[in-house]
C-alpha cells in the first residue's frame, strides 16, 4: 500500500519559485506520469518526493505519514535516474545489492533478491560485468533492477528512456509497463514525451511554470484539454489553433468567425461567453478532413507521405498554420489549394485566458 | 596579382608571411617537405642534447673514472670502483659499518623522509580535498589559501619557516612569552627531521590536493544520490563510492609525490643545510656535497651516486607511465 499526497508542495531557490504549491494524490499502485516542457519543475517535484530536494512548504505524504523530515533512503521509495547513475566500480551483481547491504540484509537474501530480479530484467548473464560493459538498454534495465531488489512503496522514474535510441525507447516503454502490471506498486514517472505518458499513465499530471495544468487520464487530457496549453502540449502532431470571435451563442454550441467571415459551429458549453468575444479555436490535425468540397480554404505548403498516413502542413487565408493528418496516401501536392473541413464536434473553444468552454459532444467516445 | 590593400591589418599580415614565406619555401626545396620536421625540432634537439643528454652521457665517464681532476683527459679509469666504494658494508642495517656511511646514512634519510613524508603528505591532501569539496562558508578563499605555498619559491618557503624555527625565532619567542622554554627546533636531530617533513608538506600539500579534488569533482553527483536513494550511510558512502572511484588519482598523486620526495633537495637545505650533523642530509645533497661542496671534490663518487638515484626514480617513473596508461584505457 503506497498512497503519495503531495499537500501545497513549493520549492523555493532562493528568491526563485519552482514549484508553486502543487496538491496532487496519487493513488495506490496507480501509474502517475509527470509532463511537461523543460524547466517545467517536473523533475523538481519528483526530486521532492524522493527526498533529493528539500521541501520549502507544503507537506508530503506517504500512507498518511508525513515524510518531509525522513531521509530519501527512509521514505521506502526507489529511484530511476536519466543517467543510470549505476556506480562504475561495481559489477552488475554488486550494483543491485548495494542498497541492501547498506540495510544489513542477510547475504543469502540479497542473492535471492538479485537473482530473481535479474532473471525478471534479463539481465541474468550479465551479474558479473561492470556497467561500461553494458549498452545503454542493458544499463537501463540494471538501473531498474537496483530499484526493484529493494521491494520499494513506490518506484520514482526520472525521464528514464530519454538516453535510449528511438526503437529501444518502446521497448523498455512496454518492459517497464509490464513491470508496474506484475509488482502493482505505485509509480511516479517524468518525462517530457507525451507520448510516453499516453502510453503508459494511469493518470498524467501536466506541469507548467511549477503549476499542475490538469490531472486526468490520458484520453480526459486527449479529449477534454483544460487549457489551451494542455491542449497544444497532449496529441501529435500538435493541435491546430486559430483567432476567431463569437457571433452567436446558443445552449448547445457557439458559432465563431474568422477575419474573412467564414463562421464555424462548435458543440460546446456557452459558459462564460458572449457574442463579440475573441476566442482561439483549436482541432486536432487527425480530425480535420481535407478536400472535401466544403470547408475551409488552405494552401497547402509542405506534404509528408509515410505510406500508411500523410501529414499535409497549410495555411490558411489568416495565416494560421494548420496541420492536417490524413490516413493512407493522399494525391494533393505542394502548393495546391484546398479546402479543410472542421467537424463541429471536434473544435475546442478556449477563452482568452486560455481556459476550455466544456466540450458537448465527443467524436472519439462513439 | 595581388589585390590592392586596403587596411593595415592586410598589410601586417602580408608582411610577417612574406618574411616567412621565402625562407619556408627554400628550406622546402633544399631539404624536402618530408625532413623538414626535423628542421622544427633542432632547436629544442640542441638544446636537450646540450643540457640533458650529453650530461648524462658525461655523468656515466665521470662515475667510472678517479681522482679529483675536473677534466676528463686528466681522470684515471677506475672501471666500478665508485660504485663498490658505495655499496660496501659489512652491515647494510647500520651506516657506522659502511665505508661511505654519510652515503648510507643519506640513504636511510631519504627512505625515512620519502614514507613520512609522503604518507602525511597524502593523508592530509585528501582530508583537506574532502573538507574543500563539501559546501563550507570561504571555500573560495580556503581553496586559495592552501594552495598558496605552491606558488613560492622553495628558498622562500624554508627561508619563512627558518625565521619562524630558529634560537631566536618566532615559536620560540611565543613559547617564552607564555612561559615554556625554548626548544632547538632545528638544531636537535629528531626535531630538526620533524621540520623538514613538515615544511616540506606545507610546501607541496597544494598541489596534491588540488590533484584529488579534483578527482573528487569528477565523480558524478548522481551517483552520489543513487547512493543516498540506496541509503548508505556516510562511512559507506565514503569507502564503498568515494574512495574507490578516486583511487586512479589517489596512485598519480601517490607516485607524482614519492618521485618528488626522493629528489627533495631546495628547502631542507636552506632550512637546516642538512645537519645538525647528517641528521637531515638526503641523498641529493650528499651528491652535491661529494661532488662539489667538499674539498677534494669526488666527481666520480657523486656521479656513481647519482646514477644509483636514477636508477631508483626510473623505476618509480615507469610505474607512473603504467599507471596513467593504465588509467587512460580505462
Amino acid at each position: 500500500m503506497a498512497v503519495v499526497e503531495l499537500d501545497k508542495l513549493v520549492k523555493d531557490y532562493g528568491d526563485m519559485r519552482a514549484i508553486h504549491g502543487v496538491d496532487l494524490t496519487i493513488e495506490d499502485g496507480e501509474f502517475c506520469v509527470f509532463v511537461g516542457p523543460s524547466g517545467c519543475g517536473k523533475s523538481t517535484l519528483l526530486r521532492m518526493i524522493a527526498g533529493l530536494e528539500e521541501i520549502s512548504s507544503g507537506e508530503l505524504r506517504i500512507d498518511g505519514t508525513c515524510v518531509n523530515e525522513q531521509r530519501a533512503a527512509e521514505r521506502g521509495l526507489a529511484m530511476v535516474f536519466q543517467t543510470y547513475a549505476l556506480y562504475p566500480h561495481m559489477t552488475v551483481r554488486e550494483n543491485l545489492g548495494f542498497g541492501l547491504e547498506n540495510i544489513k540484509t542477510p547475504k543469502d537474501e540479497i542473492r535471492r533478491r538479485v537473482d530473481e530480479a535479474a532473471r525478471m530484467l534479463q539481465i541474468g548473464d550479465y551479474l558479473d560485468r561492470r556497467p561500461k560493459q553494458l549498452s545503454g538498454g542493458q544499463r537501463q534495465r540494471v538501473a531498474i533492477g537496483r530499484a526493484v531488489v529493494r521491494e520499494p512503496k513506490v518506484f520514482l522514474f526520472d525521464e528514464p528512456l530519454s538516453n535510449l535510441d528511438a526503437e529501444l525507447r518502446v521497448v523498455m516503454r512496454g518492459e517497464i509497463s509490464s513491470l508496474h502490471r506484475r509488482l502493482g506498486n505505485t509509480m511516479i514517472y517524468v518525462t517530457h514525451d507525451q507520448v510516453e505518458a499516453m502510453t503508459m499513465a494511469d493518470k498524467i499530471v501536466v506541469l507548467k511554470a511549477g503549476l499542475i495544468q490538469q490531472v486526468g487520464s490520458p484520453l480526459d487530457l486527449y479529449n477534454r484539454p483544460a487549457n489551451q496549453f494542455v491542449a497544444g502540449f497532449i496529441g501529435s502532431p500538435r493541435m491546430n489553433f486559430m483567432a476567431m470571435s463569437v457571433t452567436k451563442v446558443e445552449s448547445d454550441g457557439i458559432v465563431v468567425a474568422d477575419t474573412n467571415g467564414r463562421s464555424f459551429t462548435a458543440a460546446v458549453s456557452p459558459d462564460g461567453v458572449a457574442p463579440g468575444d475573441a476566442v482561439t479555436i483549436g482541432v486536432r490535425p487527425e480530425h480535420l478532413e481535407i478536400g472535401s468540397e466544403r470547408g475551409h480554404p488552405v494552401t497547402v505548403e509542405t506534404i509528408e507521405q509515410l505510406g500508411g498516413e500523410s501529414y499535409l502542413y497549410c495555411k490558411d487565408a489568416d495565416g494560421h498554420p494548420i496541420t492536417v493528418h490524413k490516413s493512407g496516401q493522399t494525391k494533393i501536392k505542394a502548393g495546391d489549394a484546398a479546402q479543410v473541413f472542421l467537424p463541429e464536434e471536434s473544435i475546442h473553444v478556449f477563452k482568452k485566458d486560455g481556459t476550455a468552454l466544456t466540450r458537448l459532444r465527443i467524436g472519439e467516445e462513439a | 596579382m595581388l589585390k590592392p590593400l586596403n587596411t593595415a591589418a592586410q598589410l601586417g599580415y602580408r608582411t610577417a608571411f612574406g618574411l616567412f614565406e621565402l625562407p619556408m619555401a627554400t628550406a622546402q626545396k633544399l631539404i624536402g617537405i618530408k625532413r623538414i620536421a626535423w628542421m622544427f625540432l633542432l632547436p629544442n634537439l640542441l638544446i636537450f642534447g646540450l643540457f640533458t643528454f650529453l650530461p648524462i652521457i658525461l655523468n656515466f665517464f665521470y662515475a667510472t673514472s678517479g681522482g679529483d681532476a675536473i677534466l676528463l683527459a686528466h681522470r684515471p679509469y677506475v672501471g666500478t670502483e665508485n660504485f663498490a666504494s658505495l655499496l660496501s658494508c659489512t652491515d647494510y642495517l647500520d651506516p657506522n659499518t659502511c665505508r661511505r656511511d654519510v652515503f648510507w646514512r643519506a640513504v636511510y634519510n631519504t627512505g625515512w623522509f620519502v614514507v613520512l613524508q609522503v604518507g602525511f603528505m597524502v593523508a592530509f591532501s585528501l582530508l583537506t580535498a574532502l573538507i574543500l569539496n563539501r559546501d563550507i562558508p570561504w571555500r573560495g578563499f580556503f581553496r586559495s589559501v592552501f594552495f598558496y605555498p605552491v606558488l613560492l619559491s622553495p628558498v622562500v618557503v624554508a627561508l619563512i619557516w627558518k625565521w619562524i624555527l630558529q634560537r631566536y625565532g618566532l615559536f620560540n619567542a611565543g613559547l617564552e612569552d607564555v612561559g615554556l622554554s625554548s626548544v632547538d627546533w632545528l638544531t636537535d636531530a629528531n626535531w630538526a627531521f620533524f621540520w623538514i617533513i613538515f615544511v616540506s608538506i606545507w610546501a607541496h600539500m597544494g598541489f596534491y590536493t588540488l590533484i584529488l579534488l579534483a578527482g573528487l569533482q569528477a565523480i558524478p553527483a548522481d551517483v552520489y544520490e543513487a547512493a543516498e536513494m540506496d541509503g548508505a550511510s556516510r562511512w559507506r558512502v565514503f569507502s564503498k563510492i568515494t574512495m574507490p572511484l578516486l583511487m586512479p588519482t589517489m596512485i598519480v598523486v601517490l607516485v607524482l609525490s614519492l618521485i618528488r620526495a626522493v629528489q627533495a633537495f631546495d628547502e631542507i637545505f636552506v632550512l637546516t643545510g642538512g645537519g645538525p650533523g647528517s641528521a637531515t642530509t638526503l641523498i641529493l645533497q650528499y651528491i652535491y656535497e661529494t661532488g662539489f661542496a667538499s674539498r677534494p671534490q669526488l666527481f666520480g663518487l657523486a656521479a656513481a651516486a647519482s646514477i644509483l638515484m636514477a636508477v631508483v626514480l626510473l623505476v618509480l617513473t615507469l610505474l607512473q607511465l603504467r599507471v596513467t596508461r593504465g588509467q587512460a584505457e580505462n
